[in-house]
């Protein structure tokens, strides 16, 4: 409720002419091992809205950050960079603290951005396990992320894409919503996107498109330096996993190897919570099969 | 200028012996699934064809350009990094190696019927790739094109035609399709495939968009149907 209550406030102060001044922001995190193994936070520069105020040490050595934005959401105009470093064999687990929401912006204003890169060291693993990202009506937004893998370095890394506000009846009422992704192992492409949705252009429920589904969600999972035939092994495991809460509900789940060293899952749900329930077992069922240990699901304070 | 077109003609006919009536590209799982019917192919065509259509058109246009810019020195880098990059884009194992079985399939055909130098020198090139060879379909399609210096425009929109009627012929194996109602379909597209054909002259490989993740979903889940008309 508060946040429903902050939102109308900023989409009232944008349409009513209160001046929004767009910001630049950079979050850049770097993180090793230490000495005794535990992986810490050893450099944390940060410009507001975009905040880390601590790392958490976690039981299996990792560490988890959570990644705030003050400022509630992205506002027309803010163009937000995250840098994270992780040094080789660190283990850090990423999450936010809530949905990210991406406000409608005044006519005139550019549209909000958001620009990822992200480095993992040899033998590193980021989780990477953010809540949904939710377009107001009327948002604009474009999101870049190159994520570099090393030799043995690990990811986890999802994204999920709401079609809007929907209990305000916002089903994807946004004006354009961008996402450009990149991720590279040992310099080369492993997995590409590249996205538009401008919903007033092209219908999102197109059977091309996203058909009766309001959802979808993007994970990769990687470990580079695994041969191509253990990557179709772990799509099958995945996939039959997949299949026993698949049944369920109203939710698809897509799972396939990389052209190299990994797997890309999509899902298309017409409730959030589906999916977000299933990337994290999915998640789990991968870190089995990969780290032979649990994924520890993120402590969040709601 | 009629060699050409009649060349083109043959390159761009979906009966050109290279495999592509065995593949659907997911089609064959969104039918299995009842998420696909009939009545949906002429707004489901319309959707793919500005989004996967329209970014095989950039890849397809970016090859033919390498190939009749190249003179002497072909760019073999430059031609990995675009298949090596459109491979990347396509995160159904399926439908990927289906794009590259049919690519090489093309080249190795044309080389038989035709002393294209530049398709004889990617296909040598391929076999000592560090990887697994990649060349997919619209790559070597604009490829070919680029090289016999046929038309540019012509041969993006040709190679499109060709990719839809495919999958018009997948659909009228799975669904109550009839030759008519396939023909109007394949004749009522044309616009949009043109229109797909001219999106290359805005974007380039690195920016195309492309969503269709629903269909991704039915290339992925292919391999798990029980029973498969369909190689992809």
């Amino acid at each position: 409720m508060a946040h429903a209550l902050r939102a109308d406030r900023q989409g009232e102060a944008l349409a009513g002419g209160r001046p929004h001044r767009p910001v630049e922001s950079t979050l850049a995190l770097e993180f090793d091992r230490g000495p005794r193994g535990q992986t810490v936070l050893i450099r944390n520069s940060q410009q507001p809205p975009l905040r880390v105020v601590r790392s958490f040490p976690l039981a299996d050595g990792s560490a988890l950050a959570h990644l705030h934005n003050v400022s509630g959401g992205l506002l027309g105009g803010d163009a937000l960079t995250l840098s994270v470093d992780v040094g080789p064999a660190a283990e850090v687990q990423l999450t936010t603290t809530g949905a990210t929401r991406v406000y409608r912006p005044r006519p005139a204003a550019p549209a909000a951005t958001q620009r990822n890169r992200i480095c993992v060291g040899e033998k590193a693993l980021l989780e990477y396990v953010p809540d949904v990202i939710i377009p107001f009506a009327g948002s604009r937004f474009v999101q870049e992320t190159t994520i570099e893998l090393a030799v043995g370095a690990g990811l986890f890394w999802w994204e999920i894409v709401a079609p809007g506000r929907e209990a305000r009846g916002e089903i994807f009422h946004y004006e354009f919503f961008e996402m450009k992704l990149d991720l590279l192992a040992e310099r080369q492409w492993i997995a590409a996107e590249r996205l538009r949705l401008a919903p007033r252009e092209r219908p999102i429920q197109s059977r091309a498109r996203l058909g009766p589904f309001r959802y979808w969600a993007s994970f990769y999972i990687c470990r580079v330096g695994l041969p191509a035939a253990d990557w179709i092994r772990i799509e099958q495991q995945l996939r039959e996993e997949a299949g026993q809460f698949a049944s369920s509900g109203p939710t698809l789940w897509g799972v396939s190897a990389l052209r190299a060293h990994g797997i890309a899952v999509r899902c298309l749900a017409t409730q959030g919570r589906d999916a977000i329930a299933g990337l994290h077992l999915l998640w789990n069922a991968a870190k089995r099969l990969l780290y032979n240990r649990e994924a520890i699901r993120p402590r969040k304070v709601n | 200028m009629l060699l050409s077109a009649l060349r083109l003609l043959q390159l761009s006919d979906s009966a050109l012996p290279i495999g592509s009536l065995a593949h659907s590209f997911g089609l064959e799982t969104l039918v299995d699934r009842g998420l696909l019917g009939a009545r949906d192919l002429p707004e489901f065509f319309q959707g793919y064809l500005e989004e996967a259509g329209a970014l095989e058109a950039v890849f397809c246009r970016k090859a033919f350009r390498l190939a009749r810019d190249a003179g002497e020195d072909f760019p073999v880098e430059q031609w990995v990094g675009l298949n090596r990059r459109l491979s990347a884009l396509r995160p159904a194992r399926e439908a990927r190696a289906a794009s590259i079985t049919l690519g090489q399939n093309f080249l190795a055909r044309i080389v038989a019927v035709e002393n294209v130098a530049i398709a004889r020198r990617v296909l040598e090139a391929s076999t000592s790739f560090a990887t697994s060879p990649e060349i997919h379909h619209s790559t070597g399609f604009g490829l070919v094109c680029g090289a016999m210096d046929f038309d540019e425009d012509s041969s993006i929109a040709a190679y499109l035609h060709q990719q839809i009627a495919s999958l018009i012929s997948a659909c009228q194996r799975l669904l109550p399709l009839g030759q008519t109602a396939a023909a109007r379909i394949l004749w009522d597209l044309k616009p949009s495939i043109l229109r797909s054909a001219e999106r290359g002259l805005h974007c380039d490989e690195g920016s195309a968009p492309c969503f269709t993740p629903l269909l991704d979903w039915g290339a992925m889940e292919h391999p798990a149907l029980s029973t498969r008309l369909f190689v992809s």
